[in-house]
Protein backbone atom coordinates (compact mmCIF):
# COMPACT_ATOMS: atom_id res chain seq x y z
CA UNK A 1 0.00 0.00 0.00
CA UNK A 2 2.44 2.06 1.19
CA UNK A 3 4.35 2.04 -2.44
CA UNK A 4 1.55 2.40 -4.19
CA UNK A 5 1.29 5.38 -2.64
CA UNK A 6 4.59 7.07 -3.30
CA UNK A 7 4.06 5.93 -6.68
CA UNK A 8 1.16 8.16 -7.34
CA UNK A 9 2.55 10.41 -4.67
CA UNK A 10 5.69 11.06 -7.22
CA UNK A 11 3.30 11.44 -9.58
CA UNK A 12 1.46 14.05 -8.47
CA UNK A 13 4.69 15.98 -7.49
CA UNK A 14 6.25 16.10 -11.05
CA UNK A 15 2.93 16.41 -12.33
CA UNK A 16 2.60 19.91 -9.91
CA UNK A 17 5.71 21.04 -11.88
CA UNK A 18 4.35 20.21 -15.22
CA UNK A 19 1.05 22.20 -14.45
CA UNK A 20 3.04 25.21 -13.83
CA UNK A 21 5.52 25.20 -16.53
CA UNK A 22 2.23 24.66 -19.23
CA UNK A 23 0.14 27.16 -17.29
CA UNK A 24 2.92 29.82 -18.44
CA UNK A 25 2.67 28.41 -21.76
CA UNK A 26 -0.84 28.56 -21.60
CA UNK A 27 -0.88 31.98 -21.40
CA UNK A 28 1.53 33.18 -23.33
CA UNK A 29 -0.15 30.92 -26.25
CA UNK A 30 -3.31 31.24 -25.53
CA UNK A 31 -3.27 35.16 -25.16
CA UNK A 32 -1.33 35.89 -27.72
CA UNK A 33 -0.48 33.26 -29.91
CA UNK A 34 3.20 33.25 -29.23
CA UNK A 35 4.83 29.99 -29.53
CA UNK A 36 7.50 30.30 -27.23
CA UNK A 37 9.36 27.33 -27.10
CA UNK A 38 12.45 28.06 -25.42
CA UNK A 39 9.73 28.68 -22.38
CA UNK A 40 12.10 25.83 -20.60
CA UNK A 41 14.91 27.74 -20.65
CA UNK A 42 13.85 30.03 -18.55
CA UNK A 43 13.05 27.48 -16.16
CA UNK A 44 16.43 26.83 -16.81
CA UNK A 45 17.53 30.37 -15.60
CA UNK A 46 14.91 30.04 -12.56
CA UNK A 47 16.54 27.21 -11.76
CA UNK A 48 20.40 28.23 -11.88
CA UNK A 49 19.39 32.37 -10.18
CA UNK A 50 18.40 29.63 -7.03
CA UNK A 51 21.34 27.54 -7.14
CA UNK A 52 23.25 30.79 -7.22
CA UNK A 53 21.98 32.37 -4.56
CA UNK A 54 21.88 29.10 -1.77
CA UNK A 55 25.24 28.44 -3.04
CA UNK A 56 26.59 31.82 -2.85
CA UNK A 57 25.06 34.18 -0.94
CA UNK A 58 23.16 30.77 1.10
CA UNK A 59 20.01 32.34 0.93
CA UNK A 60 16.98 30.02 1.92
CA UNK A 61 15.18 28.91 -1.65
CA UNK A 62 12.19 29.02 -0.62
CA UNK A 63 12.88 32.91 0.65
CA UNK A 64 14.00 33.32 -3.40
CA UNK A 65 10.97 31.84 -4.99
CA UNK A 66 9.44 35.65 -4.79
CA UNK A 67 12.69 37.06 -6.42
CA UNK A 68 13.09 34.43 -9.57
CA UNK A 69 10.03 35.64 -9.95
CA UNK A 70 10.45 39.14 -10.55
CA UNK A 71 13.20 39.05 -12.38
CA UNK A 72 11.59 36.31 -14.78
CA UNK A 73 8.90 38.90 -15.26
CA UNK A 74 11.53 41.61 -16.16
CA UNK A 75 13.25 39.46 -18.23
CA UNK A 76 10.01 38.00 -19.76
CA UNK A 77 9.02 42.03 -20.31
CA UNK A 78 12.39 42.99 -22.12
CA UNK A 79 12.08 39.71 -23.80
CA UNK A 80 8.80 40.65 -25.48
CA UNK A 81 9.84 43.91 -26.23
CA UNK A 82 12.54 43.02 -28.26
CA UNK A 83 11.09 40.05 -30.08
CA UNK A 84 7.39 39.39 -29.93
CA UNK A 85 6.23 43.11 -30.04
CA UNK A 86 7.34 43.23 -33.37
CA UNK A 87 6.27 39.98 -34.54
CA UNK A 88 2.88 40.53 -33.29
CA UNK A 89 2.79 44.12 -35.15
CA UNK A 90 4.03 42.78 -38.10
CA UNK A 91 2.36 39.78 -38.94
CA UNK A 92 -0.11 39.94 -41.58
CA UNK A 93 -2.62 36.49 -39.86
CA UNK A 94 -2.76 34.39 -36.38
CA UNK A 95 -0.85 31.59 -38.14
CA UNK A 96 1.86 33.80 -39.30
CA UNK A 97 2.72 34.89 -35.37
CA UNK A 98 2.55 31.07 -34.67
CA UNK A 99 5.21 30.42 -37.30
CA UNK A 100 7.98 33.43 -37.14
CA UNK A 101 7.34 33.59 -32.97
CA UNK A 102 8.20 29.63 -33.43
CA UNK A 103 11.14 30.12 -34.91
CA UNK A 104 12.24 32.78 -32.76
CA UNK A 105 11.43 30.74 -29.88
CA UNK A 106 14.00 28.50 -31.26
CA UNK A 107 16.53 31.38 -31.50
CA UNK A 108 15.96 32.48 -27.54
CA UNK A 109 16.61 28.65 -26.67
CA UNK A 110 19.90 28.37 -28.81
CA UNK A 111 20.98 31.65 -27.34
CA UNK A 112 20.20 31.46 -23.32
CA UNK A 113 20.27 27.58 -23.41
CA UNK A 114 24.40 27.77 -24.69
CA UNK A 115 25.11 31.04 -22.69
CA UNK A 116 24.18 28.78 -19.79
CA UNK A 117 26.73 26.17 -20.64
CA UNK A 118 28.98 29.05 -21.64
CA UNK A 119 28.53 30.67 -17.93
CA UNK A 120 28.38 27.54 -15.95
CA UNK A 121 29.49 24.65 -17.80
CA UNK A 122 27.95 21.17 -18.78
CA UNK A 123 28.22 19.71 -15.02
CA UNK A 124 25.30 18.49 -13.10
CA UNK A 125 24.57 21.32 -10.34
CA UNK A 126 22.45 20.73 -7.14
CA UNK A 127 22.69 21.59 -3.37
CA UNK A 128 21.38 19.75 -0.49
CA UNK A 129 17.60 20.92 0.76
CA UNK A 130 15.38 19.47 3.29
CA UNK A 131 16.19 16.25 1.66
CA UNK A 132 14.97 14.29 4.72
CA UNK A 133 12.27 12.10 4.46
CA UNK A 134 8.68 12.58 5.71
CA UNK A 135 6.93 9.72 6.90
CA UNK A 136 2.77 10.09 6.42
CA UNK A 137 1.37 6.68 6.90
CA UNK A 138 3.40 4.04 5.78
CA UNK A 139 4.92 6.16 2.91
CA UNK A 140 7.95 8.15 2.66
CA UNK A 141 8.49 11.47 1.10
CA UNK A 142 11.60 13.31 0.34
CA UNK A 143 10.92 16.92 2.56
CA UNK A 144 11.87 19.21 -0.45
CA UNK A 145 9.57 17.34 -3.29
CA UNK A 146 6.37 17.90 -0.71
CA UNK A 147 7.49 21.63 -0.39
CA UNK A 148 7.79 22.20 -4.30
CA UNK A 149 4.69 20.30 -4.64
CA UNK A 150 2.48 22.30 -2.40
CA UNK A 151 3.92 25.58 -4.05
CA UNK A 152 3.45 24.45 -7.55
CA UNK A 153 -0.51 23.82 -6.46
CA UNK A 154 -0.17 26.96 -4.74
CA UNK A 155 1.15 29.06 -7.47
CA UNK A 156 -1.22 27.33 -10.04
CA UNK A 157 -4.39 27.45 -7.91
CA UNK A 158 -3.08 31.26 -7.09
CA UNK A 159 -3.02 32.32 -11.07
CA UNK A 160 -6.68 30.29 -11.27
CA UNK A 161 -7.85 32.45 -8.80
CA UNK A 162 -6.47 35.58 -10.72
CA UNK A 163 -7.88 34.65 -14.29
CA UNK A 164 -11.35 34.13 -12.55
CA UNK A 165 -12.36 36.31 -9.75
CA UNK A 166 -10.17 39.92 -10.62
CA UNK A 167 -11.05 42.90 -13.42
CA UNK A 168 -7.00 41.74 -14.77
CA UNK A 169 -8.49 38.31 -15.10
CA UNK A 170 -11.29 38.93 -16.72
CA UNK A 171 -9.24 41.13 -19.33
CA UNK A 172 -6.91 38.48 -19.96
CA UNK A 173 -9.80 36.01 -20.65
CA UNK A 174 -11.51 38.19 -22.74
CA UNK A 175 -8.52 39.09 -24.59
CA UNK A 176 -8.40 34.62 -25.03
CA UNK A 177 -12.12 34.53 -26.05
CA UNK A 178 -11.86 37.64 -28.94
CA UNK A 179 -8.58 39.81 -29.19
CA UNK A 180 -10.51 42.48 -31.31
CA UNK A 181 -13.59 42.23 -29.09
CA UNK A 182 -11.34 42.97 -26.06
CA UNK A 183 -9.93 45.60 -27.71
CA UNK A 184 -12.93 47.22 -28.51
CA UNK A 185 -14.91 47.24 -24.66
CA UNK A 186 -11.39 49.20 -23.63
CA UNK A 187 -9.06 46.60 -22.92
CA UNK A 188 -5.64 48.27 -23.07
CA UNK A 189 -3.38 45.42 -24.89
CA UNK A 190 -0.24 47.31 -25.04
CA UNK A 191 -0.13 46.99 -21.25
CA UNK A 192 -1.30 43.37 -21.06
CA UNK A 193 0.61 41.76 -23.74
CA UNK A 194 3.67 42.11 -22.02
CA UNK A 195 2.38 42.10 -18.39
CA UNK A 196 0.97 38.35 -19.50
CA UNK A 197 4.04 37.18 -21.47
CA UNK A 198 5.87 37.94 -18.49
CA UNK A 199 3.77 36.24 -15.84
CA UNK A 200 4.49 33.26 -18.00
CA UNK A 201 8.02 33.42 -18.07
CA UNK A 202 8.04 34.41 -14.35
CA UNK A 203 5.86 31.19 -13.55
CA UNK A 204 8.23 29.03 -15.73
CA UNK A 205 11.38 30.33 -13.17
CA UNK A 206 9.11 29.62 -10.35
CA UNK A 207 8.91 25.98 -11.50
CA UNK A 208 12.68 26.08 -12.26
CA UNK A 209 13.62 27.11 -8.68
CA UNK A 210 11.23 24.58 -6.88
CA UNK A 211 12.46 21.63 -9.36
CA UNK A 212 16.30 22.78 -8.11
CA UNK A 213 15.55 21.95 -4.68
CA UNK A 214 14.83 18.71 -5.81
CA UNK A 215 16.97 17.48 -8.58
CA UNK A 216 20.19 18.21 -9.55
CA UNK A 217 20.16 21.36 -12.61
CA UNK A 218 21.72 21.14 -16.01
CA UNK A 219 21.58 24.23 -18.88
CA UNK A 220 19.86 21.21 -21.34
CA UNK A 221 17.14 20.04 -18.31
CA UNK A 222 14.76 23.04 -20.23
CA UNK A 223 13.96 21.42 -23.21
CA UNK A 224 12.08 18.46 -21.97
CA UNK A 225 9.84 20.71 -19.87
CA UNK A 226 8.54 22.80 -23.08
CA UNK A 227 7.51 19.76 -24.78
CA UNK A 228 5.80 18.24 -21.74
CA UNK A 229 4.19 21.89 -21.18
CA UNK A 230 2.60 21.51 -24.87
CA UNK A 231 1.66 17.84 -23.82
CA UNK A 232 -0.48 19.38 -21.21
CA UNK A 233 -2.31 22.52 -22.88
CA UNK A 234 -3.54 19.40 -25.26
CA UNK A 235 -4.52 17.80 -22.78
CA UNK A 236 -6.11 20.50 -20.61
CA UNK A 237 -7.20 22.61 -23.64
CA UNK A 238 -5.85 25.56 -25.52
CA UNK A 239 -6.30 28.53 -22.54
CA UNK A 240 -7.97 26.58 -20.26
CA UNK A 241 -6.00 27.24 -16.65
CA UNK A 242 -8.07 24.80 -14.64
CA UNK A 243 -7.40 22.52 -17.32
CA UNK A 244 -3.65 22.93 -17.12
CA UNK A 245 -3.81 21.92 -13.49
CA UNK A 246 -5.83 18.89 -14.46
CA UNK A 247 -3.87 17.64 -16.83
CA UNK A 248 -0.47 18.06 -15.69
CA UNK A 249 -1.55 15.94 -12.43
CA UNK A 250 -2.93 13.86 -15.26
CA UNK A 251 0.30 13.18 -16.80
CA UNK A 252 2.30 12.99 -14.25
CA UNK A 253 0.47 10.05 -12.80
CA UNK A 254 0.64 8.64 -16.56
CA UNK A 255 4.42 8.81 -16.23
CA UNK A 256 4.95 7.02 -12.54
CA UNK A 257 2.34 4.27 -13.07
CA UNK A 258 3.04 3.83 -17.58
CA UNK A 259 7.05 3.62 -15.85
CA UNK A 260 6.58 1.66 -13.45
CA UNK A 261 4.96 -1.07 -15.41
CA UNK A 262 7.00 -0.68 -18.23
CA UNK A 263 10.94 0.74 -18.03
CA UNK A 264 11.93 4.35 -16.96
CA UNK A 265 13.54 4.92 -20.36
CA UNK A 266 10.20 4.78 -21.94
CA UNK A 267 8.88 7.69 -20.22
CA UNK A 268 9.22 9.99 -23.49
CA UNK A 269 7.91 7.27 -25.25
CA UNK A 270 4.94 7.00 -22.78
CA UNK A 271 4.19 11.33 -23.28
CA UNK A 272 4.35 10.85 -26.72
CA UNK A 273 1.51 8.05 -26.64
CA UNK A 274 -0.76 10.26 -24.78
CA UNK A 275 -0.04 13.17 -26.72
CA UNK A 276 -0.27 11.64 -30.14
CA UNK A 277 -3.57 9.84 -28.91
CA UNK A 278 -5.36 12.99 -27.18
CA UNK A 279 -4.59 15.13 -30.82
CA UNK A 280 -6.12 12.49 -32.41
CA UNK A 281 -9.10 11.66 -30.29
CA UNK A 282 -9.99 15.36 -28.66
CA UNK A 283 -8.36 17.48 -29.92
CA UNK A 284 -9.87 20.14 -28.22
CA UNK A 285 -7.92 18.74 -24.83
CA UNK A 286 -9.76 16.19 -22.45
CA UNK A 287 -11.78 18.67 -20.97
CA UNK A 288 -13.65 20.46 -23.66
CA UNK A 289 -17.67 19.91 -23.92
CA UNK B 1 15.20 29.97 -66.46
CA UNK B 2 13.16 27.25 -67.81
CA UNK B 3 12.98 24.12 -66.15
CA UNK B 4 15.22 22.25 -68.40
CA UNK B 5 18.22 25.08 -68.27
CA UNK B 6 17.43 24.62 -64.27
CA UNK B 7 18.23 21.10 -64.71
CA UNK B 8 21.39 22.03 -67.20
CA UNK B 9 22.86 24.38 -64.80
CA UNK B 10 22.44 21.88 -62.08
CA UNK B 11 24.20 18.92 -63.66
CA UNK B 12 26.74 20.98 -65.13
CA UNK B 13 27.35 21.99 -60.83
CA UNK B 14 27.89 18.27 -60.00
CA UNK B 15 29.77 17.64 -62.85
CA UNK B 16 32.70 19.90 -62.15
CA UNK B 17 31.96 19.06 -58.20
CA UNK B 18 32.37 15.46 -59.30
CA UNK B 19 36.21 15.82 -60.15
CA UNK B 20 36.80 17.23 -56.98
CA UNK B 21 38.67 14.18 -55.66
CA UNK B 22 41.57 14.69 -58.14
CA UNK B 23 41.92 18.36 -57.20
CA UNK B 24 41.49 19.13 -53.76
CA UNK B 25 42.73 17.42 -49.97
CA UNK B 26 41.26 15.27 -47.92
CA UNK B 27 40.40 17.96 -45.90
CA UNK B 28 38.63 20.03 -48.70
CA UNK B 29 36.94 16.89 -49.61
CA UNK B 30 35.58 16.92 -46.37
CA UNK B 31 34.05 20.38 -46.02
CA UNK B 32 32.82 20.04 -49.77
CA UNK B 33 30.60 16.96 -48.73
CA UNK B 34 29.40 18.51 -45.56
CA UNK B 35 28.40 21.41 -47.76
CA UNK B 36 26.94 19.09 -50.27
CA UNK B 37 24.65 17.65 -47.17
CA UNK B 38 23.46 20.67 -45.99
CA UNK B 39 22.38 21.52 -49.68
CA UNK B 40 20.25 18.27 -49.94
CA UNK B 41 18.86 18.70 -46.47
CA UNK B 42 18.39 22.19 -46.95
CA UNK B 43 16.49 21.98 -50.84
CA UNK B 44 14.49 19.65 -49.45
CA UNK B 45 13.17 20.75 -46.81
CA UNK B 46 12.22 24.10 -48.00
CA UNK B 47 10.41 22.06 -50.92
CA UNK B 48 7.98 21.13 -48.67
CA UNK B 49 8.09 23.41 -45.51
CA UNK B 50 8.78 26.66 -47.06
CA UNK B 51 5.65 26.22 -49.75
CA UNK B 52 3.93 24.93 -47.45
CA UNK B 53 4.60 26.49 -44.16
CA UNK B 54 4.32 23.55 -42.07
CA UNK B 55 7.37 23.72 -39.88
CA UNK B 56 8.90 20.28 -40.15
CA UNK B 57 11.79 19.98 -37.87
CA UNK B 58 11.88 16.43 -37.87
CA UNK B 59 14.72 16.55 -40.67
CA UNK B 60 16.70 14.79 -37.60
CA UNK B 61 14.61 12.22 -37.24
CA UNK B 62 14.64 11.42 -40.82
CA UNK B 63 18.59 11.76 -40.91
CA UNK B 64 18.92 9.90 -37.70
CA UNK B 65 16.72 6.83 -39.13
CA UNK B 66 19.05 6.84 -42.57
CA UNK B 67 22.19 6.08 -40.68
CA UNK B 68 20.82 3.56 -38.46
CA UNK B 69 19.71 1.65 -41.35
CA UNK B 70 23.29 1.96 -42.19
CA UNK B 71 23.88 0.82 -38.73
CA UNK B 72 22.13 -2.47 -38.95
CA UNK B 73 22.36 -3.41 -42.78
CA UNK B 74 26.13 -2.09 -43.85
CA UNK B 75 28.53 -5.03 -43.64
CA UNK B 76 26.13 -7.48 -44.98
CA UNK B 77 24.39 -5.22 -47.60
CA UNK B 78 26.36 -3.34 -50.34
CA UNK B 79 26.90 0.23 -49.67
CA UNK B 80 24.57 1.91 -52.44
CA UNK B 81 21.55 -0.35 -51.25
CA UNK B 82 21.97 0.58 -47.72
CA UNK B 83 21.66 4.58 -48.65
CA UNK B 84 18.69 3.21 -50.85
CA UNK B 85 16.83 1.62 -47.92
CA UNK B 86 18.02 4.59 -46.10
CA UNK B 87 15.91 6.56 -48.06
CA UNK B 88 13.11 4.55 -47.90
CA UNK B 89 12.80 3.57 -44.46
CA UNK B 90 12.77 7.28 -43.66
CA UNK B 91 10.22 8.11 -46.36
CA UNK B 92 7.92 5.06 -45.18
CA UNK B 93 8.55 6.65 -41.31
CA UNK B 94 7.60 9.97 -42.76
CA UNK B 95 3.91 8.81 -45.04
CA UNK B 96 2.79 6.91 -41.91
CA UNK B 97 3.59 9.63 -39.18
CA UNK B 98 2.41 12.31 -41.73
CA UNK B 99 -1.04 10.23 -42.04
CA UNK B 100 -1.70 10.88 -38.72
CA UNK B 101 -0.48 14.60 -38.09
CA UNK B 102 0.07 16.48 -41.35
CA UNK B 103 -3.93 17.50 -40.57
CA UNK B 104 -2.54 19.61 -37.43
CA UNK B 105 -1.46 23.17 -38.34
CA UNK B 106 1.31 25.65 -37.16
CA UNK B 107 2.93 24.97 -33.33
CA UNK B 108 1.42 21.42 -32.56
CA UNK B 109 2.61 20.46 -35.87
CA UNK B 110 6.33 21.71 -35.54
CA UNK B 111 6.20 21.04 -31.80
CA UNK B 112 5.20 17.31 -33.08
CA UNK B 113 7.60 16.81 -35.21
CA UNK B 114 10.34 18.29 -33.04
CA UNK B 115 9.45 15.21 -30.93
CA UNK B 116 9.51 12.93 -33.56
CA UNK B 117 13.61 12.66 -33.28
CA UNK B 118 13.51 12.13 -29.45
CA UNK B 119 10.78 9.73 -30.17
CA UNK B 120 12.49 7.65 -32.51
CA UNK B 121 15.78 8.16 -30.88
CA UNK B 122 14.56 6.70 -27.32
CA UNK B 123 12.63 3.93 -29.17
CA UNK B 124 16.05 2.80 -31.13
CA UNK B 125 17.84 3.33 -27.61
CA UNK B 126 15.21 0.91 -25.85
CA UNK B 127 15.14 -1.31 -28.48
CA UNK B 128 19.00 -1.74 -28.72
CA UNK B 129 19.52 -1.79 -24.95
CA UNK B 130 16.68 -4.39 -24.43
CA UNK B 131 17.25 -6.59 -27.78
CA UNK B 132 20.64 -6.54 -28.95
CA UNK B 133 22.48 -5.43 -26.24
CA UNK B 134 24.40 -2.70 -27.32
CA UNK B 135 24.47 1.53 -26.83
CA UNK B 136 26.14 1.70 -29.78
CA UNK B 137 27.50 0.09 -32.90
CA UNK B 138 30.81 0.00 -34.33
CA UNK B 139 31.37 0.14 -38.29
CA UNK B 140 33.82 -1.40 -40.25
CA UNK B 141 35.78 -1.79 -43.28
CA UNK B 142 34.24 1.84 -44.52
CA UNK B 143 33.74 2.86 -48.15
CA UNK B 144 36.63 5.04 -49.34
CA UNK B 145 35.85 8.65 -48.85
CA UNK B 146 36.10 9.56 -52.56
CA UNK B 147 33.06 6.98 -52.52
CA UNK B 148 31.26 8.55 -49.92
CA UNK B 149 31.48 11.53 -51.72
CA UNK B 150 30.46 11.26 -55.28
CA UNK B 151 27.68 9.03 -53.25
CA UNK B 152 26.36 12.56 -51.43
CA UNK B 153 27.14 14.03 -54.37
CA UNK B 154 24.33 12.27 -56.37
CA UNK B 155 22.07 12.22 -53.94
CA UNK B 156 22.46 15.99 -53.17
CA UNK B 157 22.54 16.55 -56.99
CA UNK B 158 19.30 14.60 -57.25
CA UNK B 159 17.57 16.32 -54.30
CA UNK B 160 18.22 19.60 -55.91
CA UNK B 161 17.32 18.88 -59.13
CA UNK B 162 13.58 16.39 -57.88
CA UNK B 163 13.10 20.40 -55.80
CA UNK B 164 13.70 21.89 -59.13
CA UNK B 165 11.00 19.45 -61.19
CA UNK B 166 8.60 19.66 -58.18
CA UNK B 167 8.72 23.34 -58.42
CA UNK B 168 7.19 23.06 -62.07
CA UNK B 169 4.74 20.39 -61.33
CA UNK B 170 1.26 19.88 -60.29
CA UNK B 171 2.75 18.84 -57.02
CA UNK B 172 4.72 21.93 -55.91
CA UNK B 173 1.78 24.11 -57.30
CA UNK B 174 -0.44 22.08 -54.63
CA UNK B 175 2.14 22.64 -52.05
CA UNK B 176 2.45 26.29 -52.50
CA UNK B 177 -1.37 26.51 -53.18
CA UNK B 178 -1.75 25.00 -49.16
CA UNK B 179 1.02 27.50 -48.26
CA UNK B 180 -1.07 30.62 -49.54
CA UNK B 181 -4.49 29.23 -48.19
CA UNK B 182 -5.37 25.62 -47.70
CA UNK B 183 -9.10 25.54 -47.32
CA UNK B 184 -8.63 27.32 -50.87
CA UNK B 185 -6.49 24.79 -52.54
CA UNK B 186 -8.93 22.42 -51.16
CA UNK B 187 -12.27 24.11 -52.55
CA UNK B 188 -9.95 24.44 -55.89
CA UNK B 189 -9.79 20.30 -56.36
CA UNK B 190 -6.34 19.68 -54.67
CA UNK B 191 -5.86 16.84 -52.85
CA UNK B 192 -4.17 18.42 -49.99
CA UNK B 193 -3.88 15.23 -47.83
CA UNK B 194 -2.38 13.43 -50.70
CA UNK B 195 -0.08 16.22 -51.92
CA UNK B 196 0.91 17.22 -47.96
CA UNK B 197 2.36 13.33 -47.73
CA UNK B 198 3.76 12.91 -51.01
CA UNK B 199 5.78 16.25 -50.39
CA UNK B 200 6.37 15.27 -46.78
CA UNK B 201 8.07 11.56 -47.83
CA UNK B 202 9.89 12.84 -50.84
CA UNK B 203 11.82 15.33 -48.59
CA UNK B 204 12.32 12.45 -45.91
CA UNK B 205 13.52 10.46 -48.51
CA UNK B 206 16.19 12.74 -49.29
CA UNK B 207 16.99 13.49 -45.44
CA UNK B 208 17.30 9.45 -44.71
CA UNK B 209 19.74 8.41 -47.69
CA UNK B 210 21.95 11.33 -46.62
CA UNK B 211 21.73 10.22 -43.18
CA UNK B 212 22.48 6.76 -44.20
CA UNK B 213 25.30 7.60 -46.52
CA UNK B 214 27.11 10.07 -44.25
CA UNK B 215 26.86 7.67 -41.26
CA UNK B 216 29.72 5.28 -42.73
CA UNK B 217 32.41 8.71 -42.04
CA UNK B 218 31.38 7.76 -38.28
CA UNK B 219 33.12 4.52 -37.24
CA UNK B 220 30.83 4.99 -33.98
CA UNK B 221 26.84 4.70 -34.56
CA UNK B 222 24.80 5.95 -31.14
CA UNK B 223 21.60 7.46 -31.05
CA UNK B 224 22.67 10.55 -29.36
CA UNK B 225 24.99 11.68 -31.85
CA UNK B 226 22.56 10.65 -35.57
CA UNK B 227 19.95 11.79 -33.93
CA UNK B 228 21.47 15.58 -33.05
CA UNK B 229 18.83 18.07 -32.97
CA UNK B 230 21.14 20.66 -34.08
CA UNK B 231 21.10 19.10 -37.44
CA UNK B 232 17.43 19.49 -38.10
CA UNK B 233 17.50 23.27 -36.71
CA UNK B 234 20.98 23.77 -38.63
CA UNK B 235 18.70 22.84 -41.62
CA UNK B 236 15.93 25.13 -40.95
CA UNK B 237 18.24 28.20 -40.17
CA UNK B 238 19.90 27.32 -43.73
CA UNK B 239 16.98 27.01 -45.24
CA UNK B 240 14.84 30.37 -44.18
CA UNK B 241 18.37 32.62 -44.10
CA UNK B 242 18.27 31.50 -47.54
CA UNK B 243 15.07 32.00 -48.20
CA UNK B 244 12.82 28.97 -48.05
CA UNK B 245 10.69 29.92 -50.96
CA UNK B 246 13.68 30.03 -53.46
CA UNK B 247 15.76 27.36 -54.98
CA UNK B 248 18.98 29.17 -55.35
CA UNK B 249 18.71 30.82 -51.87
CA UNK B 250 19.22 27.52 -49.54
CA UNK B 251 21.87 26.00 -51.80
CA UNK B 252 24.03 29.57 -51.75
CA UNK B 253 23.36 29.90 -47.75
CA UNK B 254 24.16 26.05 -47.28
CA UNK B 255 27.69 26.40 -48.31
CA UNK B 256 28.03 29.60 -46.47
CA UNK B 257 26.85 28.06 -43.04
CA UNK B 258 28.31 24.57 -43.56
CA UNK B 259 31.73 26.25 -43.92
CA UNK B 260 30.78 28.45 -40.54
CA UNK B 261 30.18 25.47 -39.24
CA UNK B 262 32.81 23.51 -39.87
CA UNK B 263 35.08 26.12 -39.07
CA UNK B 264 34.19 27.97 -35.94
CA UNK B 265 32.02 24.90 -33.91
CA UNK B 266 34.92 22.68 -32.97
CA UNK B 267 36.55 26.03 -31.74
CA UNK B 268 33.76 27.81 -29.81
CA UNK B 269 30.94 25.28 -29.77
CA UNK B 270 28.56 27.56 -27.41
CA UNK B 271 29.44 30.82 -28.81
CA UNK B 272 28.52 29.58 -32.14
CA UNK B 273 25.41 28.30 -31.19
CA UNK B 274 24.44 31.60 -29.31
CA UNK B 275 25.80 33.92 -32.65
CA UNK B 276 22.90 31.17 -34.89
CA UNK B 277 20.41 31.59 -32.11
CA UNK B 278 20.84 35.88 -32.18
CA UNK B 279 20.52 35.14 -35.90
CA UNK B 280 17.58 33.57 -36.58
CA UNK B 281 15.71 36.09 -34.44
CA UNK B 282 17.12 38.71 -36.22
CA UNK B 283 16.37 37.03 -39.29
CA UNK B 284 13.18 36.54 -38.55
CA UNK B 285 12.28 39.63 -37.19
CA UNK B 286 13.60 41.92 -39.66
CA UNK B 287 13.79 39.55 -42.95
CA UNK B 288 11.43 37.09 -42.77
CA UNK B 289 11.76 36.36 -46.62
CA UNK B 290 15.28 35.59 -46.64
CA UNK B 291 18.31 36.49 -48.65
CA UNK B 292 16.79 35.48 -51.83
CA UNK B 293 13.69 38.38 -50.49
CA UNK B 294 16.70 41.11 -50.65
CA UNK B 295 17.27 40.27 -53.69
CA UNK B 296 14.10 40.18 -55.69
CA UNK B 297 13.67 44.03 -53.78
CA UNK B 298 16.48 45.05 -55.35
CA UNK B 299 15.32 44.16 -58.80
CA UNK B 300 12.06 45.93 -58.08
CA UNK B 301 13.55 49.00 -57.15
CA UNK B 302 15.62 49.21 -60.49
CA UNK B 303 12.87 47.78 -62.20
Amino acid sequence: MGFWLELAASGLITGGIYAVVALGLNLQYGLMRIMNISHGEFLMLGAYLTWLAHTVFGINPVAFLPVVAIVLFLTGLAVYRLCFRRITRTSPSVEIIEARSLLVGFGLMYLVQNAAYLIWGADLRGYSFLADAVVIGDARFAGNSLLAFGFAVAASLAMLAVLRWTMLGKAIRAMMQSPAGAQLVGIDTAFLHPAVFGAGLALAGVAGALLSMVYEITPGMGEPYTVTALIVITLGGLGSAAGCLAGGLLLGLVEAFGMHFTSPSLKMLLSYAVFIAVLLARPKGLFAR
Amino acid sequence: MTLREILGAIAAGALVLAALPWLASDFMLSLALTCLMYIGLAVTWAMFSGATNYLSLATSAFFGIGAYVTAWGFGTLPYALVVALGGLAAAAFASLVGAGILHLRGAYFAVLTFGLGELVRHAITYSEKTYAHTVGRVLQDAPESTAVYWTVLLIATAAVAACAAVRASRLGLALAGIGADEERAQTLGVNTRRAKIAGFALAAFFAGALGAAVAVRWTYIEPASVFNPFIGFQTVLIAMIGGAQTLAGPIVSAVVFSLLTELLRLQFPYAYLIVLGFLLIVLVLYLPGGLASLISRWRQARA
